[in-house]
């Protein structure tokens, strides 16, 4: 058998051209791809990290972003442990398209996930926060508050800002949930100390902070 | 918020304006994030770019290839001067066309299997039509602008953004968007049509082509890019169905895993390979898929699994994955030639179980319902006709317009007053002899006659009470 303690799917949705795909390759790959076509249906990366001498595989599913796609990505959100959605903080349009994703996450993704009677982890992240902004932070940070989003970060792929800070603080989360529930203790609060300490609040926030 | 929001018809302007000048009149416009960024350090004899310096030489397989392609040109060429000889069903052309057609022939001869120069010849003066109209109206610009961005920047015709080849994918997507508006425009597409500007020796003759493949009864890919993709489903099935005959382990492999077919054949089916073999084996498959239509995606999708088994088998989900979505178009571990063989092995050993292609579809839900071409938006436009139904059944062709069909379609981008035109209204303009409706057989073959009739109806909300000569009453609003 493989050498790793936990698996957690996650899935990348939100607009086409918002960046998806660079940023898992970033944080995948260590690299921001010069060429990267169009994400067409779904595709696939692995990355294995260390969370507090844990071994953490995440297996990221990253997927087009084309609504006539949704018909087909949406499967792929029954079964994620974290629903990562993005927006180009350059594009207000992107922004507007989120009360929709989060419709289809509500839909989709309502269902209790791993069997610990945990909704799926929703995630809300800006990317290219590298380029002149049309989304203002503040508004971004409002709206991830009233959606219930359990993390909101600012990332640059090209700039590999926030990126694996992103990724680590997700395993981060799904570790603790895990281990809480493993313990008998279900408690709603995902607050952990790693995460609470962010080093960057001006663009990278816990909304979780009962 | 609301100083943020972005009109729409401002954005397609702008994207519209970008693209009619080019690149060089908006150099200064472009920033650097639009352009690759990497080192040219060798461009490869299909215009891919390379980072790393390629062997100085040929490999010694490469040199042989290259000059048999050579002495095969010639042969190529005397078949192509007498092409209706071997077309559709010459055995001496099957056989030539497996075996590689000549690089340097291949544009002429793919719009050649694909019957492109008849619907380029009967649809004469449409594709400016449907273009011109398009820039104005298309849904899609944004999209279509979204994805030229990423089309193919590691190969020379299409790295610089706003470049001649990129302003030529622009307009043929745009264009298309409006021809054919069940599918628009859908994510994939200009993958495809890339691909057929690299080989066709102009745009018109790449548009009509795409047209072709989406609605050309031996590909029909119409039905992978139409919304809820309904023909992906049933080529998934199928290709399930050859797994548990023929691959029984890799099927409960896959099945092991959770991975769903259509997980891994999406690309493979709406790209015919592109992006999942590498480039110069997609050419060879795509040289059998012209000749052969949609049967070869699925032998080869059989042919891939069963040449790929036994490191199949030994693979973790994850490495399966990559295996299939990154490792295989980097290195397929077979030679072109050698695929192409299996192929050919494969179709015979799949046509004995009558499994080459799936069962066909019994219902319509994979076929064009509407007639392609209907400039005029259904909310805007009222028909009213006479006694021959079946006249509509075809595209409408506008080109000898003198009145409606200027306001329309007969401008170019860069003449046109958009305020001018907004406010314009044409009120009961008799449309007689200039706007013919024609049956075009070439672009509406799989579509029944009366069902496109019916479509045709609806769309347009026909009446049967005007005047006996069949003509037409056109009332449009331009909006």
């Amino acid at each position: 058998m493989e050498d790793y303690k936990y698996l957690f799917k996650i899935v990348l949705i939100g607009n086409a051209g918002v960046g998806k795909t660079c940023l898992v390759r970033r944080f995948a790959q260590g690299v921001f791809p010069n060429v990267q076509g169009a994400t067409i249906g779904v595709d696939f990366m692995i990355k294995s990290l260390m969370v507090n001498d844990v071994k953490v595989k995440l297996q990221i599913w990253d997927t087009a972003g084309q609504e006539r796609f949704r018909s087909i990505t949406q499967s792929y959100y029954r079964s994620a442990h974290c629903l990562i959605l993005v927006y180009d903080v350059f594009s207000q349009c992107s922004f507007d398209s989120l009360p929709q994703w989060c419709r289809d996450i509500d839909q989709y993704a309502g269902a209790a996930i791993a069997g610990n009677g945990r909704n799926v982890l929703k995630v809300l992240v800006g990317n290219k926060c590298d380029k002149d902004r049309e989304v203002p932070l503040h508004i971004a940070e409002q709206f991830a508050h009233n959606n219930n989003f359990d993390l909101f970060m600012e990332t640059s792929a090209l700039e590999a800002e926030n990126v694996e800070k992103l990724f680590r603080e997700i395993a981060e989360i799904l570790v603790s949930r895990n281990q809480e529930s493993n313990g008998g203790t279900m408690s709603r609060s995902i607050t952990s100390n790693s995460f609470n300490q962010s080093s960057k609040p001006s663009n990278c926030f816990n909304c979780f902070s009962n | 918020m609301d100083e943020h929001r972005i009109d729409p018809d401002e954005e397609r302007r702008t994207i519209v304006e970008r693209y009619t000048k080019g690149r060089e009149k908006i150099r200064d416009q472009i920033g650097d994030w639009e352009d690759p960024q990497n080192l040219v350090l060798f461009t490869d004899r299909y215009g891919f770019i390379h980072d790393q310096q390629l062997p100085p030489r040929l490999s010694k397989h490469e040199a042989k290839v290259r000059q048999k392609e050579i002495s095969r040109t010639s042969k190529w060429l005397k078949m192509l001067e007498q092409w209706d000889k071997y077309f559709p069903n010459s055995e001496k052309l099957r056989k030539r066309v497996y075996k590689g057609i000549p690089n340097s022939l291949r544009g002429e001869v793919w719009t050649r299997l694909m019957e492109v120069p008849q619907v380029k010849k009967e649809q004469e003066g449409r594709y400016q039509e449907l273009l011109d109209y398009g820039l104005y109206n298309s849904k899609d610009i944004r999209q279509i602008d979204l994805d030229i961005n990423r089309t193919f920047r590691n190969n020379d015709m299409f790295r610089d953004r706003f470049n001649a080849k990129q302003q030529e994918l622009f307009r043929i997507l745009v264009a298309y968007s409006v021809y054919n508006k069940e599918i628009g425009y859908t994510q994939g597409m200009s993958q495809i049509a890339a691909l057929l500007l690299m080989y066709t020796s102009n745009e018109e003759d790449a548009f009509w082509s795409l047209d072709r493949l989406m609605s050309g009864e031996k590909y029909a890919m119409h039905g992978f890019f139409i919304d809820g993709f309904p023909k992906l489903q049933r080529f998934a099935d199928h290709h399930d169905k050859i797994l548990k005959k023929f691959l029984p382990r890799v099927y409960k492999h896959f099945k092991k895993f959770d991975i769903n077919a259509t997980l891994y054949t999406l690309k493979w089916f709406f790209q015919c390979f592109l992006d999942r073999v590498p480039f110069s084996l997609t050419l060879r498959i795509w040289d059998c898929f012209m000749l052969d239509g949609e049967m070869i995606l699925t032998c080869f999708s059989y042919t891939l699994l069963k040449l790929h088994k036994r490191s199949i088998l030994d693979k973790s989900m994850e490495d399966l994955i990559s295996f299939l979505q990154i490792d295989l178009e980097k290195d397929f571990g077979y030679l072109d030639d050698q695929a192409i063989r299996e192929l050919q092995i494969a179709i015979n050993e799949l046509r004995k179980q009558k499994m080459e292609s799936p069962a066909k579809t019994n219902t319509d839900a994979e076929k064009p319902t509407r007639p392609f071409g209907m400039l005029l938006q259904a909310d805007n436009v009222s028909i009213m006709t006479g006694t021959d139904d079946r006249s509509i059944a075809g595209s409408i062709n506008l080109k000898n317009s003198d009145s409606v069909s200027l306001a329309q379609t007969s401008r170019t981008s860069s003449e046109v007053d958009q305020n001018e035109l907004e406010n314009t209204e044409l009120d009961d303009v008799e449309v007689n002899d200039f706007c013919k409706i024609q049956r075009s057989c070439s672009i509406y073959d799989n579509v029944d006659i009366n069902e496109s009739i019916e479509a045709a109806k609806r769309l347009s909300e026909l009446t049967t009470n005007s005047d006996q000569r069949g003509f037409f009453k056109l009332q449009i609003t331009l909006s």
